[in-house]
């Protein structure tokens, strides 16, 4: 225990080099950039949009149209003069959108007849605020259309109110998972449940990724540098060997992967102050309700699973690093691990594993580490076989591969084992 | 003498070749004993296996009465390997590797200051091993590398060309610390395709080709056997005649 617990310090050093290091913090710091740009940006995009309003017909109804959009979360910069003056005017100013209301407006929906109005959406690159035009002009169309719809009511139907012409139904919307049932929108529940879960598939796919490409790198470099030879006879079992370098990998990948987690977040997390919208709290019932929620044994059960199939990876990566001659070599034999741990990745993000046809299932389920990309969602909705049939399949899979890996590290095949591509070469 | 390590019919198969085809020699303690060969011979097989990094085919080799094949551990306790083509961790200073390797031997902390301080000494390094070992020569690592097989005093230390990459002065020199080791009570078996270096450094030793012990004694021995004024010759002999 005392030996191994020196090889594992010196394992987690090795793989905690500068590299790594510099590498980690360079990351924080990119990401920590990304994140301030995007975070203005989004801040823009939810913040009250100023728009430019010609009011060319200056009657009570274009007035009131003003009032209306003024109300509808805009900010309203009025112009005056010609048209065609204003709209060369606005091109230096950083306003994206001129709304302009003709002479004659008023009369026109006086008359019943459909009035237009004018927008000029000025572009100016192909930043997310200047794709927000298009979404600008339709709000500003929208409460147009609205605010002109229910003129027109009022005056056929003046004892009518206008929202119960325009909406004759009101839809009561309920969501039922297994036998429970709740009233509440199904796509703010969906929504918030992929904003609740979408970093979990990350942080599932970056752990494993990196715990398993530094155990493959850390033999293949005891290869490279000729150190193993010297290792394998010093007196320490040669399980503890492969469990110290699998254990100091899984560590490693884990802090990385946190490290990783951390700077992604700062990129690319929502500010969740200023979307908070009125569903938070209502939604957050409904899951409750539904039994849509994790508690701590669910966690557990999780952990669990996470935890199995990490040990899986490191089992299969430490049996690749055995066959790897080099880190080059290291390199190549990662890859089609990457994308074994990539299929559960994106079939998690944008597909439903139920679903799936049986022999596409079982290909997906069979690739180990898959059952923790879908732990939270058989668990929240209670397909539990699944999630026992995968920690038990995960369970099988890292006994025999932890077996296999302590046959190989006991006999000379750690030493002798190599990848053949193709025909040997003869020399002469 | 007692001997420290008896091999007896040692075969080892790599699929269709036959490596080693049942050797046996012993070695005494205090002993330097040499395997001269060419390459390909099957010296490093050989010495690969009493080191357990392998696992023979067919054979017996034990060591202070111990079976290599059921007590492999006890072998690793008590043996020291210098593998031909050794390195050490590049990122480590010479001190810390010398350290590290002294942890697994040692029981306190006293006595991991004792090894350290005496592979410090072998490897005669001075200052340098305050430096990373990705910065030594060639010459250097190996150096530190015999500093940390010999620390420990190990009771048989197996080196395989333990002058590989040296030059003439060093060469001299780790052959000077070899001989002054072995008066302390250490078994040596080492290995070399350098004849001149093992008749010098060898109490007794065996000629090796193609798997097979051809003769076995000391180099006066061997020499006189032969009628040859050095082991290159006696080699060259032996191979005649056992053809």
């Amino acid at each position: 225990m005392k030996n191994f617990g020196h090889l594992l310090v010196k394992e987690i050093k090795e793989l905690v080099n500068k590299q790594l290091i510099i590498s980690l913090a360079m990351m924080i710091l990119i990401f920590s950039f990304i994140g301030n740009v995007t975070k203005k940006e989004m801040k823009k995009a939810i913040a009250k949009q100023k728009i430019a309003v010609l009011d060319l017909d200056q009657s009570e109804l274009s007035r009131n149209l003003i009032g209306t959009l003024n109300m509808a979360n805009f900010i309203i910069d009025e112009q005056s003069g010609e048209k065609e003056q204003v709209i060369k005017q606005l091109q230096t100013t950083e306003l994206g959108l001129l709304v302009v209301i003709p002479a004659g407006f008023s009369r026109e929906v006086s008359n019943l007849k459909p009035a237009e109005v004018e927008t000029y959406s000025y572009l100016r690159g192909i930043s997310l605020s200047g794709t927000r035009s298009s979404e600008v002009v339709r709000a500003v169309l929208n409460t147009t259309n609205d605010f002109l719809s229910n003129q027109y009511l009022k005056k056929r139907l003046p004892d009518i109110n206008p929202a119960e012409i325009k909406t004759p139904i009101k839809n009561r919307e309920f969501i039922l998972v297994k036998d429970r049932m709740a009233e509440g929108s199904s796509a703010a529940v969906i929504g918030t449940l992929y904003a609740q879960s979408y970093i979990l598939p990350i942080i599932l796919m970056m752990i494993i990724m990196y715990s398993s490409q530094m155990v493959i790198t850390a033999i293949a470099m005891e290869k490279q540098n000729k150190t193993l030879e010297t290792l394998l006879t010093v007196p320490i079992s040669r399980q503890a060997i492969a469990m110290a370098k699998m254990l100091a990998a899984g560590l490693v990948g884990l802090l990385s992967a946190a490290i990783y987690l951390y700077g992604f977040q700062m990129a690319f997390s929502f500010p969740t102050e200023e979307l908070s919208s009125a569903t938070g709290g209502g939604v957050a019932l409904i899951l409750k309700q539904l039994g849509l929620t994790i508690n701590t044994q669910g966690y557990i059960l999780f952990g669990l699973s996470l935890f199995l199939a990490i040990l899986c990876a490191l089992s299969i990566a430490t049996i690749l690093g055995v066959l790897a001659e080099d880190y080059r070599t290291a390199q190549s034999l990662n890859i089609p691990l990457v994308f074994l741990i990539l299929v559960p990745y994106f079939i998690s993000l944008f597909a439903d594993i139920n679903t799936m046809s049986l022999p596409a299932k079982i290909l997906v389920l069979a690739i180990p580490f898959s059952h923790p990309f879908f732990a939270m969602q058989n668990m929240m909705f209670g397909h539990m076989n699944m999630f026992w049939l995968g920690l038990v399949y995960n369970f099988i899979f890292v006994t025999v591969m932890l077996i296999w890996t302590a046959r190989i590290f006991a006999t000379d095949r750690v030493l002798t084992m190599k990848l053949k591509w193709g025909k040997k070469k003869v020399v002469l | 003498m007692t001997p420290v390590l008896e091999v007896e019919g040692l075969k080892k198969n790599y699929g269709q070749l036959q490596a080693l085809k049942g050797i046996s020699f012993k070695v005494d303690q205090g002993e330097i004993f040499g395997l001269i060969g060419p390459n390909g011979a099957g010296k490093t097989t050989t010495l690969r296996i009493i080191a357990t990094l392998l696992t023979p085919s067919a054979g017996r080799v034990t060591f202070l009465g111990f079976d290599l094949k059921k007590n492999p551990e006890k072998f690793r306790e008590k043996i020291s390997y210098l593998p031909e083509e050794a390195g050490a961790y590049r990122n480590m200073r010479g001190q810390d590797y010398l350290e590290f390797m002294a942890k697994f031997y040692a029981s306190n902390q006293e006595e991991i200051k004792e090894y350290v301080s005496r592979g410090q000494q072998i490897s005669d390094l001075g200052v340098r091993l305050r430096d990373k070992v990705g910065t030594y020569s060639k010459g250097m690592t190996r150096k530190l590398l015999l500093g940390r097989a010999l620390m420990t005093k190990p009771a048989l230390a197996i080196l395989d060309e333990p002058t590989s990459g040296l030059d003439v002065i060093n060469s001299l020199e780790v052959r000077e610390t070899i001989k002054s080791f072995v008066k302390q009570g250490i078994s040596v078996l080492l290995s070399s395709h350098n004849m001149l270096e093992v008749e010098f450094l060898s109490d007794r030793v065996a000629l090796i080709d193609r798997g097979q012990i051809l003769d076995a004694g000391t180099p006066q021995e061997l020499k006189e056997k032969y009628q040859a004024p050095n082991l290159e010759i006696v080699f060259k002999s032996s191979v005649r005649s056992s053809l």
